[in-house]
């Protein structure tokens, strides 16, 4: 008993105790993903039963990810939703980090304070709001797709803004300075010399959009309005107490390699092109 | 001559704060011209005034005969060295050169030929394909001088561009840019607080305190010639002696400091009443105990340091001033052991009387 304590507390080097919660907290969060992505390969009905290694939920012709057409419905609208919003949120985010980085007037404080707000606000208020927001103020808009891409905008904006500013800040005004000691007119500053610096960041902060807006299912929920506006989150939610098949857990796992694959690729351009990580960066992919 | 700048009434507020305070300095053409002072003294603000990037609260800054204070940067003909050079990070070195070229309508084959001729100018043909990140600090400073000198300016402003260097890097830099603008024959601003730079490069020095231009002109002129305490102090070591200034003869005064009288033939001898006087040690002769003479006080070795080509004694004189003496490691020994009594002879030609500080402000800690 001495000796094992006598290991974990490691005197003379790194505490070992730390490292085996961290490996057991690892283990713990990991676990129940893991179970789910191995009921997606399972050669039968239950996801809770294994019955041998298949990929007749992936591929097979009888309600697999490939061939429901609910499914394959779903699966298009998220990517659908997901490259609306990156297209539409990363411009403005990138517009307004360097309105409000350059602006100094009166009230920019303010202003700077309220950009924060949809990142602590609980979504559940926020979805509540935009659906009451599209029902009685713009009813014309109605629910649906632009609602839904409108909601998902609203409230992925916040984190472009987060990490490009910080990027801003990082970068300071020489650069910028420098180009116009050159003869660069205004939008060739933009253009030459701040969009190029800015592009890992840029470049994240639209991955972790994609990221945020193919995971979300409040607002997505609350704005929907048919079944040709379903997303897979929803679709999972809805028919996990229906006659679930580890065709949902397909799909999950393509929404979840999806995900992973979207948010490393994020990270490494930034960590490749911007030299050293960023706190802005780092919350905002852990999100 | 081109590239003469004019700073009239200058003057930079940022909120309660007066950074410039109505400078007045002429820049001939063709000219190396320092400004030096100690941090926060007005001279990097300055700077940015003549380059654009600050807006003068006041003033005129008059660039060849035009007003060019309310010009944006890019329309101005004079171009910046920064302090951290400010390389573009995702352009390799030809492009950086290259960067201003786009907008002097220049051919493809102009761009290539002067991006070649600058970079041979700065000694770096070959690195066209590097990204800054691959260069040395002294490197990068050199990328940074070709991609302003590239554009042709009529002046050249340099924010400290020596200080990220060591100090070997430094020296010989200090050199090279010296020969560069003998060569080109523009006018060069360059911003230091180190005093040794701006004695070595400067055609002219221009010693900033407080927002205000203490005494302007040639390295020689504000050495040996300082006209204010502060002046004095900042530039090199000297040896502040006070007393009460009285007529003396020949266009010199005297100085009652106490018991003693000194006679002083150098600076503003017509001042009178409590003044302030200075002597550089190397000016301090260390004669033996007891000689006599005009301007010989007697005093106690407090210390004596060996500086390698010299001593540098310190000698504690009757009255309680203590003098940095520079004596020479010549071989002749001379007494300089502690606590040994000896007589300083401070040559009237030595002793200048200043006029006080513009600023009235207590002159910093001496620098080294």
């Amino acid at each position: 008993m001495a000796g094992v304590l006598g290991w974990l507390r490691n005197p003379w080097g790194k505490p070992r105790w730390l490292g085996v919660v961290t490996l057991l907290y690892i283990a713990w969060s990991i676990l129940p993903v893991g179970i789910a992505v191995l009921f997606a390969f399972n050669n039968g009905r239950s996801r809770t039963t294994w019955q041998g290694f298949s990929t007749r939920w992936f591929t097979g012709a009888v309600g697999s990810v490939f061939h429901d057409p609910a499914l394959q419905s779903a699966f298009k609208h998220t990517l659908f939703l997901g490259v609306l919003c990156v297209a539409v949120a990363t411009p403005l985010g990138v517009a307004l980090a360097l309105g409000l980085q350059r602006w100094r007037g009166p009230g920019s404080g303010v202003v700077n304070t309220m950009m924060l707000l949809p990142l602590v606000t609980p979504e559940i208020v926020m979805g509540v709001a935009l659906l009451l927001l599209f029902l009685k103020i713009f009813p014309g808009l109605g629910l649906g797709t632009t609602a839904q891409a409108i909601g998902q905008v609203t409230f992925t904006l916040s984190y472009v803004v987060v990490i490009v500013r910080g990027r801003l800040v990082s970068i300071g005004r020489e650069y910028e300075e420098a180009a116009a000691d050159l003869g660069a007119p205004p939008h060739d500053q933009l253009l030459r010399v701040l969009l190029p610096l800015l592009a890992p960041a840029i470049i994240a902060s639209a991955a972790v959009v994609f990221a945020l807006s193919i995971d979300d299912f409040v607002v997505t929920q609350y704005l929907s309005s048919d079944a040709s506006t379903t997303t897979v989150p929803m679709l999972l939610y809805a028919s996990a107490r229906g006659a679930p098949t580890p065709a949902l857990n397909a799909i999950a796992t393509v929404m979840l390699v999806v995900t992973l694959l979207t948010l490393s690729f994020a990270f490494f351009v930034y960590r490749k092109f911007a030299g050293g990580s960023d706190a802005a960066v780092a919350a905002a992919l852990e999100v | 001559m081109q590239g003469e700048i004019q700073l009239e009434q200058l003057t930079k507020r940022f909120a309660e704060v007066v950074a410039v305070d109505s400078v007045d300095i002429g820049m001939p053409g063709g000219e190396f011209f320092t400004l030096l002072g100690p941090s926060g003294c007005g001279k990097t603000t300055t700077l940015r005034m003549i380059a654009g990037f600050e807006r003068p609260t006041s003033g005129k800054i008059v660039l060849d005969g035009t007003d060019v204070a309310q010009t944006p940067p890019h329309k101005r003909n004079v171009n910046t060295v920064f302090q951290s050079y400010a390389l573009f990070p995702h352009l390799d070195v030809a492009k950086n050169v290259a960067f201003g070229l786009k907008y002097q309508r220049c051919t493809k084959d102009e761009v290539r030929r002067r991006v070649a001729e600058a970079l041979e100018l700065v000694q770096l043909t070959g690195f066209d394909r590097r990204k800054s990140s691959q260069l040395s600090g002294g490197q990068q400073q050199r990328v940074a001088l070709a991609r302003a000198l590239v554009l042709r300016p009529r002046v050249l402003l340099l924010d400290e561009p020596l200080g990220a260097l060591d100090a070997r890097l430094r020296k010989s830099l200090q050199v090279e840019l010296k020969a560069l603008q003998a060569e080109l024959g523009i006018t060069f601003v360059f911003v230091t607080h180190d005093q040794e730079e701006a004695l070595t490069m400067s055609d002219r020095v221009a010693v900033m305190n407080q927002g205000r231009v203490e005494q302007a002109g040639s390295p020689r002129e504000v050495y040996e010639e300082p006209q204010t305490v502060f002046v004095a102090d900042f530039l090199g070591v000297s040896n502040l002696l006070s007393g009460e200034a009285t007529a003396g003869d020949n266009g010199a005064c005297t100085l009652r400091m106490g018991e003693r009288t000194l006679r002083a033939a150098q600076g503003s001898t017509g001042s009178r009443g409590q003044v302030k006087a200075m002597i550089r040690p190397e000016r301090i002769v260390v004669e033996a105990h007891g000689t006599t003479g005009e301007n010989r006080v007697p005093g106690l070795v407090e210390r004596s340091v060996f500086l390698g080509n010299a001593f540098e004694v310190h000698v504690r004189i009757v009255g309680g001033d203590l003098l940095k003496a520079m004596v020479p490691n010549d071989g002749s020994v001379t007494e300089r052991e502690e606590g040994a009594a000896v007589t300083l002879h401070l040559p009237a030609e030595a002793l200048r009387v200043l006029a006080p500080s513009t600023s009235e402000a207590e002159p910093a800690a001496t620098r080294a």
